[in-house]
């Protein structure tokens, strides 16, 4: 019975799984690539609160733009992906070139501070 | 000629006259004022008075009731001590009463009184401002029937042969002193809560105070080493008063007499009066135990200028020198507990000042990871010795923007993260805009 039942669940979840990337095989290239963009500053991210644990936090303030940079750019980004999303109808009126404009902006106000910051 | 030389003569005769309390700058020059019941007592306590004269001391005689006494002219005390062998008198002559005398003591000038049997309401008095209690019963005397003084003619045990000092070289001098004191009078009691009143001399645990011609009907008031005999007071200013309960204690009588203590086998030949009171009037008269602290001096290691700020955790090196009156000069003062504090609000840094043997005393420490208002600060109170209490305030600021370390290894992952966050944004972009 208990065998049956964890055969049914990975069955299930290999099922879901499959679906998953199916589905997500039928998104756009462009919206692919911020998805690869927002892995890359999260993992980033990651190693820096790994080495943080590792070696002490006596650069605090470099620690903070550090790890803020990444989560900042991370988040920026899905921002950008909600928006130039074609399926998502909130933003329909919004022109994939007035998002990304503003993505830039963000960005550079963003950078600025974390280089303040990173002393 | 002759005009020159009698202003001459003037000035040096005039000068004395215009004398201060003991500070650091005049220590010299001091005159004292006697006041006494009877003039006899200037010959049968000559030898007290004679000690003071020769080290230098100008007195000066007068009856406590002399209508012409005063301690001021025109707003300057004429005197820098004051010496009260009058324990009869109910109101001095002149200008001094007990607010006069007060006045004396608060302005840093030295007290000594002697009390003795009968002792009028005014010198309880004064001596009640100096924080000692006498007996209020008028006739008593302090009765000691186990150490009292061996003696052919008295047979009271009023005359007690006392040896409990209290151990301190300061007030008593570094010789030690071998035989017993004689004291013939009325006893005291200091009030435990006044930190500034000492028991020079405490009565033997068996003394207390009665009156001798009276049979003892009722437990005494005042009973074993409770009693003092002679107390101290140093004053928060560093005034001295001497507060003894008998005037026959600097007489010649007892200075010269020989004395052997009740139940010991030992006669001395001389009592230990003469030394007791010389070491003693040497202490209230400053000439031992009065310090002074000078060249106060604090810089940075490696710099000797004075800076009119520090940053947190500089380096400062912090010295001073400290100096005994010796009667005559200002000898360095020796000891290893010396310490200074770096205070705001409370002590940040407490370190104990390393001495060179000569007087000067020094130290290095790191200004703490705080900024604010501190002091470099001394409180030196030891027992016998005048208080010393040094404090020089310096402010402590932080970094300056331009003085933080900067391109620190422990951060190259930080600032390499922070870059490739850029890097990364460049790309993408280039990516985003032409990947159509």
């Amino acid at each position: 019975m208990g065998k049956a039942s964890t055969s049914s669940t990975t069955k299930d979840a290999l099922a879901l799984f499959n679906t998953l990337r199916s589905a997500y095989s039928a998104t756009p290239t462009s919206l692919k690539i911020i998805d690869l963009y927002v892995g890359f500053a999260v993992s980033t991210a990651l190693i820096q609160v790994v080495y943080m644990a590792i070696v002490g936090s006596f650069p605090f303030n470099s620690f903070l733009s550090g790890v803020l940079s990444c989560t900042g750019t991370a988040v920026l980004a899905v921002c950008l992906r909600i928006q130039v999303n074609k399926e998502n109808k909130e933003f329909k009126d919004l022109a994939p070139e007035r998002a990304f404009a503003d993505f830039v902006l963000c960005n550079l106000v963003l950078h600025l501070v974390i280089m303040n910051f990173l002393g | 000629m002759l005009k020159l030389l009698s202003v001459l003569t003037f000035l040096t005769l005039t000068l004395p006259f215009l004398t201060h309390s003991f500070s650091p700058d005049h220590p010299t020059d001091r005159r004292i004022l006697v006041l006494l019941d009877d003039l006899a007592l200037k010959s049968s306590h000559s030898l007290f008075f004679k000690s003071l004269q020769s080290r230098g001391f100008e007195l000066d005689f007068k009856l406590a009731d002399d209508p012409k006494i005063s301690l001021q002219r025109y707003g300057l005390y004429s005197y820098d001590a004051l010496i009260l062998f009058s324990p009869s008198v109910d109101r001095f002559g002149g200008s001094i009463d007990l607010a006069a005398i007060l006045d004396f003591v608060d302005s840093g000038h030295d007290l000594i009184i002697a009390a003795d049997t009968n002792a009028s309401d005014l010198i309880r008095q004064i001596a009640v401002e100096c924080g000692v209690d006498f007996d209020e019963d008028p006739a008593a005397m302090v009765i000691d029937h186990t150490s009292y003084a061996v003696s052919d003619t008295e047979g009271d045990h009023t005359v007690i042969a006392s040896d409990d000092f209290i151990k301190s070289d300061v007030i008593l001098g570094s010789k030690k002193i071998e035989a017993p004191v004689l004291f013939q009078g009325i006893g005291h009691t200091v009030n435990s809560e006044n930190s500034l009143v000492l028991k020079v001399l405490s009565a033997s645990p068996s003394a207390y105070s009665a009156n001798p011609k009276s049979k003892l009907s009722n437990p005494p008031s005042l009973t074993g080493s409770a009693i003092s005999l002679v107390s101290v007071v140093q004053a928060r200013n560093n005034a001295r008063v001497l507060i003894s309960g008998s005037l026959s204690l600097f007489s010649d009588r007892f200075f010269r007499s020989k004395v052997q203590k009740a139940g010991s086998p030992k006669k001395h030949e001389k009592s230990a009066n003469e030394q007791f009171l010389t070491e003693l009037s040497k202490w209230v008269f400053h000439e031992r135990g009065h310090l002074k602290a000078v060249n106060v001096r604090h810089h940075k290691v490696g710099e000797a200028d004075e800076p009119a700020i520090y940053r947190i955790n500089d380096d400062l090196e912090y010295s001073v020198e400290i100096y005994e009156w010796h009667g005559k000069s200002w000898e360095p003062y020796v000891a290893d507990d010396v310490q200074v504090q770096f205070y705001m609000m409370s002590p940040y840094v407490l370190k104990t000042l390393s001495t060179d043997q000569k007087g000067s005393y020094f130290t290095a420490f790191k200004v703490p990871d705080v900024y604010g208002v501190f002091q470099f600060k001394v409180e030196y109170q030891r027992l016998g010795y005048t208080s010393l209490s040094l404090s020089k305030q310096i402010p402590v600021r932080p970094f300056r923007h331009n003085e933080y370390e900067r391109f620190i290894p422990a951060a190259y992952p930080y600032y390499g993260a922070a870059f490739s966050m850029m890097a990364g944004f460049f790309v993408f972009t280039v990516v985003h805009l032409y990947s159509k």
